[in-house]
């Protein structure tokens, strides 16, 4: 075949594609009958009021001197491992305040951590494009050094996000920015699985975030600067499950919902979007009202039973409250008595949903609880 | 017509003069034409590239088809919401409940003013105290003060003089005027970084010790700082601005 003739099937194969996504639209257009807040509102759900003292600071994780960029629980005994600008990984007892580990890193460039299933390791990863795994259980020199158990690595580009396969010590799951999702076997250090890439149908930009199914773990969603994001199964990496459309701004993190059949997301366009992974449904978008431009979505987390919507901005110390149900902010953290000083930058949930953790630019870590009945003095 | 003859220095003979209009003007060959083989690989790539697209869309349209609509999703989420307990969520009644969360935060009494528990009343014995600016002549900080009324820690809240007079201590650090990116400590005793920019600003050079042996690709670039710059040593490689 010439090549005028295979450009001439280029072209008509450019115009079939077109044809059928505009038809695929069409058709998701025609299914999206409503959203969460107006089914919800249609239902006569009351709306969730938090009373001035309901959410409380009730403590605050000093240590780090530099901003806070990545935080992660354990998903029991109430430990955070945090990762920060001044190069170093901290351990705290969530309970206590006290750090039980300040690990120091050989890169200091560091974009994220992630505790172990089992709490005996922690991973962090950055802008030196390798994963590294450290035991809990090594002693630090003087300095706060700990050996690094294994180094992952493999990335052409940063490591954005990881994540351990919940209850497999041995797998865990990076995003970068060289477009790729990686799945690793932490024991030999090898890639088990690549997602995206070069020779394979992927993201199109970095990616930034990775959040994986509590109750599928063969499944994670990716979150990317090309303004979309992917389900992946972790055992065909090909190609993507699905991929979901709708943000105008890098997807800056995803997390599941906590069924486990729906996610939410956040993004440099300022709105928080819930999708549902069968239908691949765009069911809600939860968009502060203002005049203003849209500020950044930095991170994002939900309640217990998914009716709060946790999400920090790029803007001061905001960090909104969501009602997922009714699509309405209910509050402020930024706000409240004792709040951060600085830009929120991470958020997660403890494994019981009864406290929320927030790590923030001014380089503090904070935990929030609900404040049930008391007396002020 | 007439013919020319003869040469220019001697005699030709026995060879007939030939006519300057007989022959051609030389003309040089064009190369052969080879086949564009990478061309066509490529387009041969694209298209089919495109066609296997078409099968994942045609895959997509059929599974559309069959999919339900978005308010069957809404009322699994709704339900789902509904059904599960919230330990985030105010009590819609005012009879008190179970406080489980505070066995789990408030097993630590309230011995300092620094620290407060969020008590149920029936729980603990102690109640929420509004922090006071405590006096901060204890902390060893030069320069130390109150910050914001909350009670000094471990860290000093320390002053934040505008550059170049800043210094790095205990890790707090001036601001750049061109770009928020200083870190607080280089390398122990390294001051603050250069910040990198075509323009200097008025923070201090660093004497880092520190070598990276490769650039580094910077997240989500922005036209004032990231850029690589392996030459200069222990300065930030990105302002990481995510």
């Amino acid at each position: 075949m010439s090549v005028s003739e295979l450009k001439e099937r280029h072209a008509v194969a450019t115009e079939t594609v077109n044809n059928l996504r505009d038809r695929l639209q069409q058709r998701r257009l025609q299914l999206l009958d409503t959203d969460v807040a107006k089914y919800s509102a249609a239902q006569g759900r009351s709306p969730v009021k938090f009373g001035a003292t309901d959410l409380v600071c009730c403590r605050t994780l000093q240590g780090h001197t530099g901003k806070v960029y990545s935080l992660d629980w354990t998903p029991e005994r109430n430990r955070i491992v945090s990762a920060s600008q001044d190069g170093r990984l901290i351990v705290w007892n969530a309970l206590t305040s006290q750090k039980t580990h300040a690990i120091k890193l050989p890169c200091a460039w560091v974009m994220t951590c992630a505790f172990s299933p089992n709490g005996q390791t922690v991973a962090c990863g950055g802008l030196d494009s390798v994963c590294s795994i450290f035991s809990l259980s090594s002693t630090a020199d003087k300095d706060g050094t700990v050996p690094v158990s294994r180094m992952l690595s493999g990335h052409r580009g940063y490591v954005s996000c990881c994540q351990y396969v919940p209850n497999e010590d041995a797998r865990l799951i990076t995003s970068s920015g060289d477009q790729t999702c990686v799945l690793w076997d932490v024991t030999t250090g090898l890639k088990t699985s690549v997602f995206g890439g070069e020779f394979q149908s992927g993201h199109t930009a970095d990616v930034i975030s990775v959040s994986i199914s509590g109750s599928n773990p063969n499944w994670f969603i990716s979150g990317s600067c090309d303004t979309t994001t992917r389900l992946w199964d972790t055992r065909a990496a090909s190609r993507a499950v699905r991929t979901f459309h709708g943000h105008e701004g890098d997807v800056n993190t995803v997390k599941f919902f906590p069924d486990g059949n729906r996610f939410g997301t956040g993004s440099d366009d300022g709105t928080c979007r819930l999708y549902d992974i069968r239908t691949g449904h765009q069911l809600q978008v939860y968009q502060p009202h203002g005049d203003g431009e849209n500020v950044p979505v930095t991170s994002i987390a939900f309640s217990a039973s998914g009716r709060l919507l946790f999400a920090g901005y790029a803007n001061n110390n905001a960090c909104y409250v969501w009602d997922t149900l009714l699509g309405e902010i209910v509050l402020d953290l930024g706000e409240l008595q004792d709040s951060h000083k600085n830009r929120i930058s991470c958020l997660g949930m403890s494994a019981d949903g009864s406290a929320l953790c927030t790590g923030s630019w001014d380089s503090n870590l904070k935990i929030w609880a609900f404040g049930g009945h008391r007396r002020v003095i | 017509m007439a013919s020319t003859s003869g040469s220019v220095g001697g005699e030709v003979t026995g060879v007939p003069p030939l006519a300057k209009s007989a022959l051609p003007p030389p003309r040089p060959k064009s190369p052969p034409e080879y086949p564009d083989l990478y061309g066509k690989r490529r387009e041969a790539a694209r298209v089919q590239m495109l066609e296997r697209e078409i099968g994942y869309l045609e895959a997509k349209i059929k599974f559309i088809e069959g999919v339900q609509p978005a308010s069957r999703c809404c009322k699994e989420v709704s339900d789902f919401v509904v059904a599960n307990s919230d330990p985030l969520i105010p009590a819609q009644r005012k009879s008190r409940r179970h406080c489980r969360f505070w066995k789990w935060l408030c097993c630590v009494p309230c011995l300092s003013l620094a620290s407060f528990c969020c008590c149920c009343q029936s729980e603990c014995s102690c109640h929420l105290r509004k922090p006071k600016c405590c006096n901060c002549t204890s902390c060893s900080c030069i320069g130390s003060k109150c910050c914001d009324g909350s009670c000094c820690s471990n860290i000093c809240c320390c002053p934040k003089p505008s550059c170049p007079s800043c210094s790095c201590f205990r890790g707090c650090c001036c601001s750049c005027p061109d770009l928020s990116c200083c870190i607080p400590t280089c390398f122990r005793s390294c001051s603050r970084p250069s910040c990198l920019n075509k323009k200097k600003s008025s923070c201090c050079s660093c004497n880092c010790k520190i070598r990276w042996s490769s650039c580094f690709r910077c997240p989500k670039v922005r036209l004032c700082c990231c850029f690589c710059n392996c030459k200069n040593l222990c300065s930030n490689p990105c302002c990481l601005t995510f």
